[in-house]
């Protein structure tokens, strides 16, 4: 019974790894980047399509959407889970119309006539069955995840097109793929670093120790510095959770008040986000949970007090000057059309 | 037996890494050992007690998955089926579960020193393991606690048998419980344990020296731990407790370990976390406080809306000011839901309800006009117009009639119904179980769930509701906790635990209270020793009166009692006094007159004259001697004009000299009534005759 087995094995992993995205995010779980996520969640997906019994793309696209929708349950907060199943989705489809050998469902978004003639039909024309239609979708995938292994290397590469000698540039928290664009830019030029530590998670300290390691001038200021400190900022350099489909942020709380800030100086704002980071979600408002750091202060009357912990800011698309991302710099206003072209617009509500 | 040689054999040769390798085993205790959450406890395990819509052990299950335990033991005993009913059903016994749970069931564990044997004796455990009960929540990441405990048993060749986890918080932090209060004495540097001690509301506490004596030079001596309950255990543990069977509590376990700690070389050690969340829910007072923490989103990520049981429905979503809403939830018009409220699926609210800090299970209906604060609703409760609900339970299927107030700590248990038109005062509680069959039940309470079920039924028909207790339409009786049952101090018996005394007023007051206890108690003791030892020379003397014992053994046996009862000369010399001046008294009765007293207490003196003068040579002496007998006669007043035939006795007697007494005329008055005795005429008379016979002497002399 090796299929049994097979599939015995898949749930378990797929158990498993939702389990760790809902301990994921605080204390207990493993902390892992959102590129890590990224990465499991397609590699998880490689191993759906390869191992559950599925004849033809409609049936593995349903499979893929009731394990993506479970996913995304498990940790609403992190999206990119979500991209990576629109993404397998998308790869799914363009492998299949590859099958069929047409190659109009890749641009089949350029009328308004054709998006409302055709769209009933294609789910039915799923139903055909492709010999090969797995390898080659399983191929797709592989090349999704070196695409993803690769990405912060390609934002890093791009760091001195934006970073010149003797700037002074303020980050917010921590970024892996800004700590890489830091240090790929202190190769060759000197600068300045303004971490402003984000209280009270505190992970600008920690990014301050990883620049300073590879010695670059680095300064730690509190969050209530930041409009102070932006007058002599030569440009703001910041990281961020998810990019909306408005092209707006939301990034770790704190961004806000220094995109305001960057504003008010006229400091051009500069986000460095993935592209699995773009999301087709349109998201307002805010998403709490406490931490237990004013436990000791506030304890005696603890119970009288109410402690609420913002997690995410929603940053609005006309604070944003510049987009980086892996295949390049773009503006806010153009982030739609990214969208459009990595995800398929039938998926978008899983 | 050879079996587990083999594997102990094999576990020496192999690395390090290997045996890290091993499973992290973990025992829960899915038992509370005793009846504080009676009567609700008596239908449902407390294990099964939903917390936030969810079974209490859920969450301990949950807590020890994400720390990375992979095989776990649940110990149940009470109601046990119950609880292998549920653990069934869960995720946790899914094939695909990364914690595999194993369900042991017993009738005849008393306590968890009796699972722990169990766990000895069947040979369940092989490593470190984590023991926690099945009431704890937490969110504790324990692999750091763990790593420094195996850390420390490799180098100190497994003296450390046990890490406790603390979590620090503040004294008056609400999730800390009055009764399980404890105060640490730690070795900074190891964290050693030192001495662990429940305060239960004293304001002192007394520590045995020895701990500060041997070993590092820093000690803590904290009162800011909150006990999570959780305790990371060596093999060891378990028989330790084989060994030691009267060992019924970890408490009994930790003060065994510290007390013994030399003779067994044995140490426990401590984790405190700062930044987790960990608490047993041991009490109501705890429920309520855990229950709203968790709303609060303290435990995070174990949150109402991450639905970690991966149930089907029990999701929710999760808005601002900590409102969370099951599916199918309907609000009436008008109804505000303040901060901190979760409702489970299938509930209906009517208009104009006021909800704040409340926890409101499935399938629940509530009328309009409803105010609840800090109410926890389990399922199916139907809840009418008009009725108040401040800090109460209402448990499974309870039925709230119109116009009723539940003012705080009230216990609605198990279908029981209320109203209308009541107010029930602060701290009832209400069960469909009569009081008194509990009695009656007491020897069988371990026996299987069926039969006592149909045991109540028969009870619960044959007695009438009272409708003053419960209203006009109601069922249930006022559960009155018995008082006489089981061995534990009367805090077992309160439901809702020792409430922490927010007002200063009442707080000092307990404080003085305690403060005359303890005096008492302090001084006591040595009260009791003067005490024995007067009644004693008492005993003493009159035995040498009656049977003519020669006064130089009796100042030997007085002497042997001296030491026996460690008194020091000077209380001897004034307890002799007292006795000797009390004599009559004692053999006459206190209604004597002056002139009978005289007459029988001189003859007296005369007779143990040698035993005075034995005891007063020094001029000190003299004076200890004088007020002593001052002392008796300011007490005996009516018989103040004894006291100078006594002196006067005594000075010819020549146990008191003239200097002395003259000394202690003029210098003794201290107060008021001892000045009022030096007036009394007899005694200036005496004193006059005294001074001019001096004179006279030293006149001859000249």
């Amino acid at each position: 019974m090796p299929g049994a087995d097979k599939e015995a094995d898949l749930t378990e992993r797929i158990e498993a790894f939702l389990a760790d995205l809902k301990r994921g995010g605080c204390g207990t779980g493993p902390i892992r980047g959102s590129g890590e996520t990224a990465r499991e969640t397609t590699a998880l997906l490689r191993k759906v399509t390869a191992q559950a019994r599925w004849s033809s793309a409609g049936d593995l696209m349903e499979i893929i959407r009731k394990e993506g929708r479970r996913m995304t349950a498990a940790q609403p907060s992190e999206t990119t889970v979500g991209n990576m199943v629109l993404r397998v989705l998308k790869i799914i489809r363009e492998e299949y119309a590859r099958s069929r050998g047409s190659s109009e469902e890749t641009d089949q978004q350029e009328s308004l006539h054709k998006l409302l003639t055709s769209g009933g039909l294609s789910e039915e024309n799923f139903r055909q069955h492709f010999v090969h239609l797995k390898a080659n979708v399983i191929e797709a995938i592989n090349e999704l995840l070196t695409e993803l292994e690769g990405t912060t290397d390609n934002i890093a590469m791009q760091a001195l097109e934006h970073i010149h000698s003797n700037e002074v540039i303020m980050t917010v928290g921590r970024s892996r793929t800004v700590e890489a664009f830091l240090k790929d830019a202190a190769r060759k030029r000197k600068f300045h670093v303004i971490v402003a530590e984000c209280a009270p998670f505190c992970q600008g300290h920690e990014m301050a120790t990883n620049l300073s390691k590879a010695s670059i001038e680095t300064t730690v200021i509190a969050d209530a510095a930041i409009f102070a400190v932006m007058s002599r900022v030569n440009k703001v350099i910041i990281g961020t959770q998810t990019v909306l489909a408005n092209g707006g942020l939301r990034a770790v709380n704190g961004t806000h008040t220094v995109a305001l800030a960057a504003r008010h100086h006229s400091t051009p704002l500069i986000v460095c986000a993935p592209m699995f980071k773009l999301s087709p979600q349109v998201l307002y408002g805010q998403f709490l949970r406490p931490h237990g750091l004013v436990f000791a202060l506030t304890c005696t009357i603890l119970s009288k007090v109410n402690v609420h912990c913002p997690v995410f800011d929603y940053v609005p698309p006309e604070l944003i000057t510049l987009f980086i991302s892996n295949i390049g710099g773009n503006a806010p206003s153009y982030i739609y059309r990214l969208m459009s072209e990595l995800y398929h617009p039938e998926d978008h509500d899983l | 037996m050879s079996s587990r040689g083999g594997k102990q054999k094999k576990g020496n040769v192999t690395s390090e890494q290997e045996e890290e390798e091993q499973p992290l085993q973990a025992v829960l205790v899915a038992d509370s050992f005793n009846r504080r959450f009676f009567p609700i406890s008596k239908d449902q395990p407390r294990a099964l007690l939903p917390l936030g819509n969810v079974a209490m052990i859920d969450y301990t299950l949950e807590f020890l998955t994400s720390t990375g335990v992979q095989e776990t033991f649940v110990f149940c005993c009470w109601m046990s089926n119950k609880i292998k009913d549920h653990l069934l059903k869960s995720k946790w016994c899914r094939p695909t579960s990364p914690n595999v749970v194993h369900i042991i069931t017993s009738d005849l564990y008393r306590s968890l020193g009796d699972v722990l044997r169990d766990v000895d004796a069947k040979n369940l455990v092989r490593n470190d393991f984590i023991l926690v009960y099945g009431d704890v929540v937490s969110n504790i990441d324990v692999s750091q606690a763990l790593q420094e405990h195996r850390h420390r048993r490799k180098v100190d060749k497994n003296i450390s048998v046990m890490t406790m986890v603390f979590k620090e918080s503040s004294p008056g932090h609400k999730t800390r419980c009055e009764e399980d209060d404890v105060i640490v004495a730690m070795d900074s540097k190891s964290k050693r344990v030192l001495h662990y001690q429940k305060t239960q509301g004293l304001k002192k506490l007394q520590f045995p020296m020895n701990i500060f004596q041997h070993g590092s030079d820093e000690f803590e001596i904290r009162h800011d731990l909150l006990d999570c309950h959780i305790s990371i255990c060596s093999p060891q543990v378990a028989e330790l407790f084989t060994d030691n069977f009267d060992y019924q509590t970890r408490n009994d376990f930790v003060r065994g370990i510290l007390v013994n700690e030399e003779i067994l070389g044995n140490q426990i050690h401590l984790y405190v976390t700062q930044d987790g969340y960990g608490a047993r829910v041991s009490n109501l007072q705890m429920y309520d406080s855990v229950s709203l923490d968790m709303v609060r989103r303290w435990v995070y990520p174990l949150t109402p809306e991450a639905n970690f049981t991966d149930q089907q429905g029990q999701g929710c979503t999760h808005s601002r000011h900590n409102v969370y809403r099951g599916a199918e939830v309907s609000l009436g018009h008008g109804s505000q839901m303040e901060e901190n409220v979760l409702i489970g699926r299938d509930t209906s609210i009517g208009a104009n309800c006021h909800i704040s800090n409340s926890v409101i299970g499935n399938n629940c209906t509530i009328g309009d006009n409803v105010v609840l604060d800090r109410a926890h609703m389990w399922n199916n409760v139907h809840v009418s117009s008009n009725v108040e609900i401040h800090q109460s339970v209402v448990c499974d299927g309870a039925v709230v009639k119109e116009a009723v107030r539940l003012n705080k700590q009230c216990v609605l248990a198990y279908n029981v119904v209320i109203g209308p038109n009541l107010s029930l005062p602060e701290g009832t509680v209400v069960s469909m179980h009569h009081p008194e069959e509990e009695e009656e039940d007491d020897d069988d309470e371990f026996l299987s769930d069926d039969q006592e079920v149909g045991h109540s039924k028969d009870k619960t028909r044959q007695k009438a509701f009272n409708p003053a207790e419960v209203g006009p339409e109601g069922k249930g009786y006022i559960w009155k906790a018995s008082m006489n049952d089981t061995e534990d101090e009367e805090l077992a018996q309160c439901l809702w635990g020792l409430v922490l005394n927010p007002d200063p007023e009442s707080d000092s007051e307990s404080e003085a209270s305690e403060e005359s206890q303890d005096r008492s108690r302090s001084v006591s003791p040595e009260i009791d020793d003067v005490n024995a030892f007067q009644l004693e020379v008492l005993g003493t003397l009159q035995r040498g009166l009656e049977e003519n014992i020669v006064c130089d053994n009796l100042v030997l046996e007085i002497n042997s009692l001296k030491y026996a009862y460690n008194i020091t000369l000077k209380e001897v010399m004034q307890i002799l006094t007292r006795v000797v001046l009390e004599y009559p008294f004692q053999q006459q009765g206190t209604q004597l007159t002056t002139l009978q007293y005289t007459g029988s207490l001189l003859p007296l003196l005369k007779t143990w004259s040698p035993v005075f003068k034995n005891y007063i040579k020094r001029a000190q002496d003299h004076l200890d001697c004088l007020s002593a007998v001052e002392e008796l006669f300011l007490e005996q007043d009516t018989h103040q004009t004894a006291m100078v035939k006594v002196l006067m006795k005594m000075y010819q007697l020549e146990i008191l000299e003239e200097e002395a007494i003259l000394k202690w005329f003029s210098t003794g008055a201290t107060n008021d009534k001892s000045r009022q005795l030096r007036k009394n005429q007899g005694l200036q008379k005496f004193i006059q005759w005294l001074k001019e016979a001096e004179d006279e002497s030293s006149e001859e002399g000249e």
